[in-house]
């Protein structure tokens, strides 16, 4: 009898530790209760995989972990799975309300304050990748700061820009926009080629373009922009440029 | 007296048993929890869920430089994972370029210095998940992968010169577990270059292997 009392004392203490190195169940994680009659599990985060388990209505779920609009959850019963954000956006919390998760859609796109995007196109006739990071100052005006590399057979031009962009209508799905800026260009011959020295100078360029929107926080940009180079010759010389490519917001 | 022992007996053990293997009974089939936590859940604090939609990760393998033997290769990555099907991948990639046939042929000639074999490379590609599945491990125990087809563009700094280099591949990502994952995947990079006289399309192949940890 004894050591059962004693046995019971010790074990007792040492679960709780157990708990605490193993990270039990004591974190504080938040929990969810299912509203709807039922919600499906997957057994990873996409559509793609087999739904493998159904929770009913009542059931608390632990949320543990987001991807994408996927959410790790376990049960009461430690078993784990994926149930998609438009599910747990369905589920009450702790005091009977309904969650709310970020869950970007397009209202969402007209009220973003920071938008980065990658894009593609061509320079006068060479390959050019830009990537560009964005800040919307009102719901029309936005200051963007551009990198960009041309890669022609003749040299390698490298850009950096500052810009304003102007939507008229930013409630569109389709947003198109003008744009205005200035910006320095770097650029270098080809090793193969007897060229002249490296140069570089000022530019400004003008551009208009359009935002698409098309799920989740991204949107398609595509753009068209005329630069003005300011040489120290005679003449200034111009370039055109187009391009397209992805982008983000947040 | 007997009794009481008795009755001590009889009710603190099962209870000592419980408390000490309680992960294993309550791991069994029944619904309802041992002990009902009265702690109140409370309002979900979006903060407190861990999201994981960026990879970090490094890779090495073998790739071939067209004219210029295969070497090995290293490299690191960053993704992005936009949704469950797209992602941004940014790589970077070094290697050195061997000897052309023609140098190993005709003895002491160079067709490039040594410093302009230096083979780095860095591009910016969109990823499209196109096959989620699971491999089988044991009978209990899956991993969850992914087949991937990805392509974009960047440069390619090899023989004294930046090349615009297209790139396009294939991946297979297992995920050994929610945060930490394996690749094992296939590029072919395309550039133009005019180093062996005529301006021809190089076409350099690459193999390789990597592992990832989500953040």
């Amino acid at each position: 009898m004894r050591l059962a009392l004693i046995l019971l004392l010790l074990t007792a203490p040492l679960s709780a530790a157990a708990d605490w190195l193993w990270g039990g169940a004591d974190e504080p994680m938040p929990q969810v209760q299912v509203a709807e009659p039922f919600v499906e599990w997957r057994t990873g985060p996409a559509v793609g995989y087999p739904v493998f388990h159904t929770s009913e209505k009542g059931e608390w779920l632990t949320l543990r972990m987001r991807k994408t609009s996927w959410l790790k959850v376990t049960d009461r019963k430690g078993r784990e799975g994926w149930v998609h954000i438009d599910d747990v956006q369905l589920t009450l919390d702790g005091e009977g309300e309904q969650v709310s998760l970020t869950n970007p859609r397009f209202d969402d796109f007209s009220s973003r304050s920071w938008e980065a995007g990658l894009m593609m196109g061509e320079f006068e006739g060479a390959a050019v990748t830009a990537i560009y990071g964005g800040y919307l100052l009102t719901r029309n005006l936005s200051a963007e700061l551009w990198g960009s590399q041309v890669l022609g057979s003749a040299s390698e031009i490298r850009m950096v820009n500052a810009n304003i962009v102007h939507q008229p209508f930013p409630h569109w799905r389709i947003s198109p926009f003008f744009t205005l800026g200035v910006g320095h260009i770097f650029i270098e011959p080809k090793a193969t080629l007897a060229a002249p020295d490296d140069r570089d100078n000022s530019i400004g360029h003008a551009g208009l373009g359009v935002r698409a929107y098309i799920t989740d926080n991204y949107f398609i940009r595509a753009e068209v922009k005329d630069y003005k180079i300011f040489t120290n010759r005679a003449t200034n010389e111009e370039a055109t440029e187009w391009k397209i490519g992805l982008s983000i917001f947040f | 007296m007997e009794n009481r022992i008795k009755h001590i007996l009889l009710s603190v053990l099962p209870l000592a048993g419980l408390l000490a293997f309680s992960p294993t009974v309550s791991a069994q089939d029944d619904d309802r929890p041992l002990i009902e936590p009265d702690v109140r859940p409370q309002k979900v604090d979006e903060a407190l869920i861990d999201t994981e939609n960026f990879e970090i990760g490094a890779f090495a393998g073998i790739i071939n430089i067209e004219d210029f033997e295969s070497s090995f290769l290293w490299g690191g990555k960053l993704t992005y994972h936009l949704s469950e099907t797209f992602f941004f991948e940014a790589n970077v990639g070094f290697a050195e370029g061997g000897d052309t046939s023609f140098e190993k042929l005709a003895g002491d000639v160079r067709v490039l210095p040594d410093d302009e074999r230096e083979y780095r490379y860095y591009n910016i590609n969109v990823g499209m998940n196109v096959l989620p599945g699971e491999a089988f491990l044991t009978e209990n125990y899956a991993f969850n992968t992914n087949f991937y087809l990805i392509g974009g563009a960047g440069a390619t700094d090899f023989a004294g010169d930046n090349r615009f280099t297209i790139n396009v591949g294939a991946g297979y990502q297992v995920l050994l577990t929610d945060s930490l994952s394996i690749h094992l995947g296939v590029r072919e990079h395309f550039y133009r270059i005019d180093v062996l006289g005529e301006e021809k399309t190089s076409l350099n192949t690459e193999v390789s292997a990597g592992l990832s940890v989500f953040f």
